[in-house]
């Protein structure tokens, strides 16, 4: 028996259709899956059922009874819970007092919800401290708390929107995991997400959502991943490259490395970058890079694999200029670039697509042309004044080359998808002169299988001409589909390295848990 | 090869003003003048009367619009200042501060030598002195948000409460700026300055006090306008107001522009502080800023960085204050009911942001 069935929902803002007549059924005691790219209408869908916004037609049946739900409270109150993308917990606070925000009745009892934690541990495997503070935790802990807080009350439907986005692997599995434990009991799960792969570990049923319809729904046993790739970019993933599919994780079809390059890499040129000995002690005094050795050369992509927590960061602020190391040396094409201002990294012809696309990538309340020319605004002036008009004329061709979608360039970066930002950022990096490194972290970080595309075409032809690409990222993935080289990272140092052909999930996983060999 | 295109840069040089943006501060300013009048009528005043000297006081005469002139001056650097460095995200409270600085050494610099300057150094040099004077006050505050993190709100704050001392102590003590006791006059205040060092006036024939700290507002005001809105260093100062990591990697020397913003910021205080000194008051007293630090402080508010709305800004409060003077000599009405509607217009204002926010998010 469903236990929410939503008929020619139909959800409108403005000109724009968000959703066209959507009917699905929820059973009871399963795992669905939302599956779309951005914008598909994911999070819209989500929102109607948690009553965040009201359908303009269309009508939900909640347990047999007609659902309108006027607010979350009320969504609440029938029994639905969601976990969005952002959460709502107070950092300063325990785990144990943010459970209790909102529920507060007339008297605080913290030993009951300490009992109510012990239970939901128990049957789920939700552990966590009581009373640690929440902004001691981790972003998969965080998540946890949430999980418990929507759990607390027992509900009928639990809806997750993306909640796999924020999260590493090992934190991911276990979140599948308790997916699965949700839904043993008899209660139904919503999952949003645009990675395949979790699908096929945790959906009992898919939907797949593009521009606001559905074009499927498909029980998951036996069901064809392919087919489920091109429901949901609406063409043959084969045409869009086989990167397509590895970036969507389809199990044991990632397609082995010699036969996705059938162009040789030019590979083994001389070195653009080369980090030796590079140690970078934090405020405590901790080790975050401790030795770390790396050589890339020209026209080669070498991947940086590793849980995140590593180093990665710390590396990645390095080269961008943003942290001093405490010793090392860092070269560039023979300059050497250590503890150099950015600018002068940028001069010695370095790109860096930093890992946080909001703090250090962009100006998100500046124009998109004033954000393409961030590092060159004195570009375009005359007497002194900025020439605009010019600046809008090299903004627009740039757009045009790296197909950064906008309706203009004096748009704000805000108003762009995060892919388009994404490619905004990678037209400025690559449009550097000269130009001979690039770093590229977390490149496809948030966006949709799309714009992922662009992404690895951008930097395979980047490659291609000559340059030398660090690819930082904890998609493996994603490393396994784009890298010449994949080195592994842990602890602050590097503990192995695999080249084109010989790269393998075990081995990588192994060594990103430190067990290492070489 | 391409003519200039200075045609171009006018056309494109509009001030941003939108309908909404105007009528928004004009609605609230009657809005507030309406309580005003009903708060008059209350303390049992006739309120014609009050009117009547309200209007004399700020352009009843050839002498009262050139006063209220000269005091919208003083507003709009302090508001200019405002916008300054709040277009770096920058807010500096600390205009008062910055005009006892200005003013008190373009006194000492009028009395200690610029008298005898020829060709209009005389009254240029203490004007640059002063300016230089604010500069250094407002700068520091700058040097230390950028050195050590120290919010600009209080340390601009706190500085002028070191300011305003020093201004004290200036005139109180012999040997600084206090002029000789003598049969007339005991108060603790400058020798009056050298009349070279006067701001000459701009119709010396009317009687009217305005004088060419008019122009120099002017020139302020489209210098201010063009570096914000259409030069390379307004973007710069808005990419590291937004959001500094990211305009450090793309090469922006973040700590520089921060010292700048609030040094150019504090050198606007300065430069008012000085042309009150020079233009209207011509000797130094230990309360002569009296308010317009604050009170342009809320014009660069209410301007929401704008240099049009800046003047806009400054003319109100400049003939408000005026009128407010006149209203308590003639009619007996406490000028405090002026600041009242000074407060009401200024909570109004803000408050109908939500407003025209709303609208422009649409």
């Amino acid at each position: 028996m469903a236990i929410l069935e939503l008929s020619g929902l139909t959800k409108r803002f403005g000109a724009f259709t968000a959703l066209d007549n959507i009917s699905l059924g929820i059973e009871r005691g399963e795992v669905h899956c939302l599956l779309g790219e951005n914008g598909a209408g994911k999070s819209t869908l989500c929102n109607l059922i948690f009553g965040v916004h009201r359908p303009d037609a269309g009508t939900m049946v909640l347990s047999g009874e007609q659902f309108q739900p006027r607010g979350p409270a009320e969504a609440l109150q029938r029994g639905i819970v969601m976990v969005h993308q952002h959460f709502s917990l107070v950092p300063n606070m325990s785990v144990a007092e943010n459970l209790m925000l909102g529920r507060a009745s007339a008297v605080l009892k913290p030993q009951d919800i300490i009992v109510r934690m012990g239970q939901l541990a128990a049957e789920y495997g939700l552990e966590i401290d009581p009373d640690a503070l929440i902004e001691d935790l981790s972003v998969g802990e965080r998540q946890r708390v949430e999980i418990i807080k929507c759990l607390l009350g027992d509900p009928r439907l639990l809806v997750l929107d993306e909640p796999t986005a924020v999260l590493q692997p090992d934190e991911i599995d276990a979140l599948l995991a308790i997916c699965r434990q949700v839904a043993l009991r008899g209660k139904s799960v919503i999952l949003v997400t645009h990675k395949l792969g979790e699908i096929g570990r945790v959906a009992d049923r898919t939907t797949v959502l593009r521009q606001g319809r559905i074009i499927e729904t498909v029980t998951m046993e036996g069901a064809d991943m392919r087919a489920l790739v091109r429901s949901m970019v609406g063409r043959d993933v084969q045409s869009a490259g086989s990167v397509l599919a590895a970036a969507v994780d389809i199990e044991g079809k990632v397609p082995a490395k010699s036969a996705m390059d059938a162009v040789d890499p030019t590979s083994s040129g001389e070195a653009v970058l080369q980090i030796s000995d590079l140690v970078y002690r934090d405020a405590h005094g901790l080790a975050r890079l401790d030795g770390l050795n790396l050589t890339v050369g020209s026209g080669e992509i070498v991947g940086i694999a590793g849980v995140e927590g590593n180093g990665q960061t710390e590396l990645g602020l390095i080269l961008a200029g943003l942290a001093s190391p405490s010793t090392g040396a860092i070269v560039v094409g023979g300059t050497p670039v250590t503890d150099c201002t950015p600018q002068q990294i940028t001069d010695a012809g370095v790109g860096i697509v930093p890992e946080d696309r909001h703090a250090v990538a962009c100006i998100k309340e500046l124009s998109v042309a004033e954000n393409l020319f961030l590092g060159a605004i004195g570009k375009f002036s005359r007497f002194g004044l900025l020439d605009k008009s010019a600046r809008r004329k090299a903004a627009e061709a740039m757009m045009r080359e790296f197909d950064v979608r906008a309706s203009s360039p004096d748009v704000s970066m805000a108003s762009l998808s995060g892919g388009n930002q994404q490619k905004a950022v990678l037209a400025r990096e690559l449009s550097l002169d000269p130009l001979v490194f690039l770093l590229a972290a977390q490149p496809t970080r948030g966006l949709d299988v799309g714009a992922i595309e662009a992404v690895y075409n951008r930097i395979r032809a980047a490659r291609d001409r000559g340059l030398g690409v660090l690819l930082i990222s904890s998609e493996l993935e994603e490393l396994m589909a784009v890298s010449d080289r994949i080195a592994v990272i842990y602890r602050g140092k590097l503990v192995g390295e695999l080249s084109a052909g010989s790269f393998s999930r075990e081995a990588i996983g192994a060594m990103m848990s430190g067990h290492a060999h070489v | 090869m391409k003519i200039p295109k200075f045609a171009e840069v006018a056309r494109g040089a509009r001030f941003d003003v939108r309908p909404l943006q105007v009528m928004v501060p004009v609605i609230s300013t009657v809005i507030a003048l309406g309580i005003g009048v009903l708060i008059i009528a209350s303390t049992g005043a006739s309120v014609l009367g009050a009117i009547d000297a309200f209007w004399d006081g700020m352009a009843g005469s050839d002498f009262n619009i050139g006063a209220s002139l000269n005091r919208a001056i003083s507003l709009a650097l302090v508001g200019l200042g405002f916008i300054f460095a709040g277009r770096a995200n920058l807010t500096n409270v600390g205009g008062e501060g910055q005009i006892a600085m200005g003013g008190m050494f373009a006194t000492a610099a009028a009395l200690h030598g610029a008298g005898d300057l020829p060709l209009g150094l005389a009254f240029v040099v203490p004007l640059v002195v002063g300016t230089a004077a604010g500069a250094l006050w407002g700068g520091l505050a700058g040097f230390l948000k950028a050195a050590r993190g120290t919010n600009e709100v209080i340390s601009t704050l706190l500085l002028s409460f070191i300011a305003l001392p020093l201004v004290y102590w200036s005139v109180e003590s012999f040997h600084l700026l206090r002029k000789p006791i003598s049969d007339l006059s005991s108060l603790p205040e400058s020798p009056e300055i050298p009349d070279t060092t006067k701001l000459p006036l701009l119709f010396p024939d009317n009687g009217s006090p305005l004088h060419i700290g008019l122009l120099i507002a002017a020139v302020a005001v489209v210098a201010v306008w063009l570096v914000l809105k259409h030069s390379p260093l307004g973007v710069r100062l808005r990419a590291v107001g937004l959001n500094a990591t990211a305009s450090r990697r793309a090469g922006m020397r973040t700590s520089l522009h921060v010292v700048l913003a609030m040094t150019v910021s504090g050198g606007f205080g300065g430069l008012a502080g000085a042309i009150m000194i020079l233009g209207q008051q011509f000797y130094l007293t230990s309360d002569f800023s009296s308010g317009y630090g604050f009170d342009g402080l809320v014009v660069g508010l209410l301007s929401r960085g704008s240099a049009a709305g800046v003047v806009i800004g400054a003319l109100l409060f400049g003939f408000l204050r005026s009128g407010s003077i006149n209203m308590e000599i003639s009619a007996n009405v406490p000028s405090a009911v002026v600041l009242i509607c000074q407060g009401l217009i200024v909570i109004i204002i803000a408050g109908s942001t939500i407003l025209t926010n709303r609208k422009a998010s649409r």
